[in-house]
């Protein structure tokens, strides 16, 4: 318990440190330019109401982009890992595909869809989709042959076999690849109402930076931090719960 | 043999796959022909915009930025690594940090950065380090942190003193982990150059990207992604030679393994 306290203790120095340190930098020169801790913290209590409602548009695209990219690139992937000719052919190309920066695709996106919500929900779909798609081709691939073996004893067909054997068995690398889909389906939710301006956080940090609102848009920036925080956590303990079976050998107690 | 034939030409049949399906797309006007060029017309716009919009500058500026960003953060989330290594008031302090800037995208940091820093070269070496230096530093503390004990042991035998052990044992055992890390990054110092050109529109690929879009120069835009595809494949290349060069005793370990 007490060693407990005195890790935390440690560990608030820094952070703490930083704080001060940028308070006291920002009381000795007093420019709006350069909002102090305190000041950015008002903010985010003024500008709560405001920040959480865009916050709510955001996580409302990145949710269906990542919905449909999970709906179409894991079955996809599970299939080119499975038909291994395929699959190394398709290599090159999803590599190719994997290099290009989501925001390079925007103003190509905007060009089909326009600049509502399909056009960002797509675009959000294609940055979620290559890790997932990437990790799925990988996990498939690597399925014990054994399991395989005994999905053919057992007369499974093809279809059979990729639901009941190669999904389950890839769900620990999927759930990699999700994470890493996730937080890159915030980022583009983020960067896409940026650029394609209608509603968002993004679109608040937009407007701040146009009234010349520096710790306002501190305050969205932090609102920002706190929420990937949270889902990262949400996620990782749903991981524990769900995949039990993958993490119980490694965790005895 | 005809599957190892495939195999070895791989690379090849992929890109003639692809080139043939769009090329057969947009030939057969499945999607409006005005939003979906020919590939040749693709290459038109390439060659034009070389000549008129100086493209290849463009692209040097952009390139230059995302590399230095790579450099930067790779021995930056290094040196962090090493620090929370070595002090652990640091370690502590310094994952609360970066839990708590890890999830803030590029975009979300530049309208505030240019006010502090301006539209010059400080604002995309700040924005590119904040996003790009996570990868090496995480995957540089979880390899130095758990170094394999026999190497340890095998270095206090020789009698290393403690900093002995951590340049010339612990660190270029984490180096494969930390090109890992840096493998990741150099998508992120891309992403964010690129993202960062387009919100400060002023110069660069990014902010070429948007003035066609909005131009509605579709062919161009077309030749400007893949461009930008192949300049991912290019910094990935880099990174792959460094760690060849760095780590080239791992990956020969790894084959002999195999």
């Amino acid at each position: 318990m007490t060693r407990q306290w005195q890790n935390r203790l440690t560990a608030a120095i820094l952070p703490v440190g930083i704080l001060l340190t940028w308070q006291g930098i920002a009381m000795l020169n007093a420019t709006p330019l350069f909002p102090s801790p305190v000041r950015v913290a008002g903010d985010a209590i003024r500008y709560a109401p405001e920040i959480l409602s865009e916050l709510r548009h955001t996580l409302f695209r990145a949710t269906l982009g990542l919905a449909l990219a999970m709906a179409t690139m894991i079955p996809f992937g599970i299939f080119l890992g499975r038909f291994r000719v395929i699959g190394a052919v398709m290599e090159p190309v999803i590599d190719m595909i994997a290099t290009l920066p989501p925001p390079a695709m925007i103003p190509i996106v905007m060009l089909f869809a326009g600049t509502g919500d399909w056009a960002k929900i797509v675009v959000i779909a294609y940055a979620a989709g290559v890790p997932l798609l990437i990790n799925a081709v990988e996990a498939t691939r690597t399925v014990h042959p054994m399991l395989n073996r005994v999905g053919r004893s057992l007369r499974m067909g093809r279809l059979d076999a990729m639901l009941h054997i190669d999904l389950p068995a890839s769900l620990p690398m999927i759930a990699t690849g999700l994470r890493l889909a996730i937080s890159a389906s915030l980022l583009v939710s983020v960067t896409s109402e940026m650029l394609l301006a209608t509603n968002g956080i993004g679109v608040f940090l937009q407007k701040r930076q146009e009234l010349f609102q520096i710790s306002a848009g501190l305050a969205g920036i932090a609102a920002i931090s706190v929420m990937g925080v949270l889902i990262n956590n949400l996620f990782l303990r749903l991981e524990r719960r769900l995949l039990f079976w993958h993490y119980r050998p490694e965790d005895p107690s | 043999m005809i599957i190892n034939l495939i195999l070895k030409l791989r690379l090849i049949i992929g890109l003639l796959i692809l080139m043939t399906v769009w090329q057969a797309v947009a030939l057969a006007e499945l999607v409006n022909p005005k939003y979906f060029p020919r590939i040749d017309a693709i290459v038109v716009a390439f060659r034009d915009m070389i000549a008129e919009d100086n493209l290849l500058e463009a692209a040097q500026l952009t390139f230059s930025r995302a590399f230095m960003g790579l450099i930067g953060a790779s021995a930056l989330g290094i040196g962090l690594a090493i620090l929370s290594e070595v002090l652990p008031w640091f370690r502590l302090g310094f994952r609360v940090i970066a839990n708590v800037l890890l999830p803030i995208p590029p975009a979300a940091l530049v309208p505030m950065a240019i006010f502090m820093l301006g539209l010059g070269p400080e604002l995309y070496a700040f924005i590119i380090l904040m996003v790009a230096v996570w990868p090496p530093f995480l995957n540089g503390v979880a390899a130095l942190h758990g170094t394999n004990d026999v190497q340890l042991r095998t270095a206090r035998m020789l009698g290393c003193t403690d900093w002995q052990t951590l340049w010339q044992v612990r660190l270029p055992a984490a180096m494969p982990e930390i090109f890992a890390g840096i493998r990741y990054a150099a998508t992120i110092c891309l992403i964010a150059a690129i993202v960062c050109e387009m919100l400060a529109g002023r110069d660069g690929l990014g902010f070429m990207l948007f003035k066609k879009a909005f131009g509605q120069r579709i062919p161009d835009v077309f030749a400007l992604m893949f461009l930008c595809a192949l300049m991912g494949a290019v910094l990935n290349g880099a990174t792959n030679f460094a760690r060849h060069w760095v780590t080239g005793w791992n990956l020969k370990m790894q084959e002999v393994a195999r």
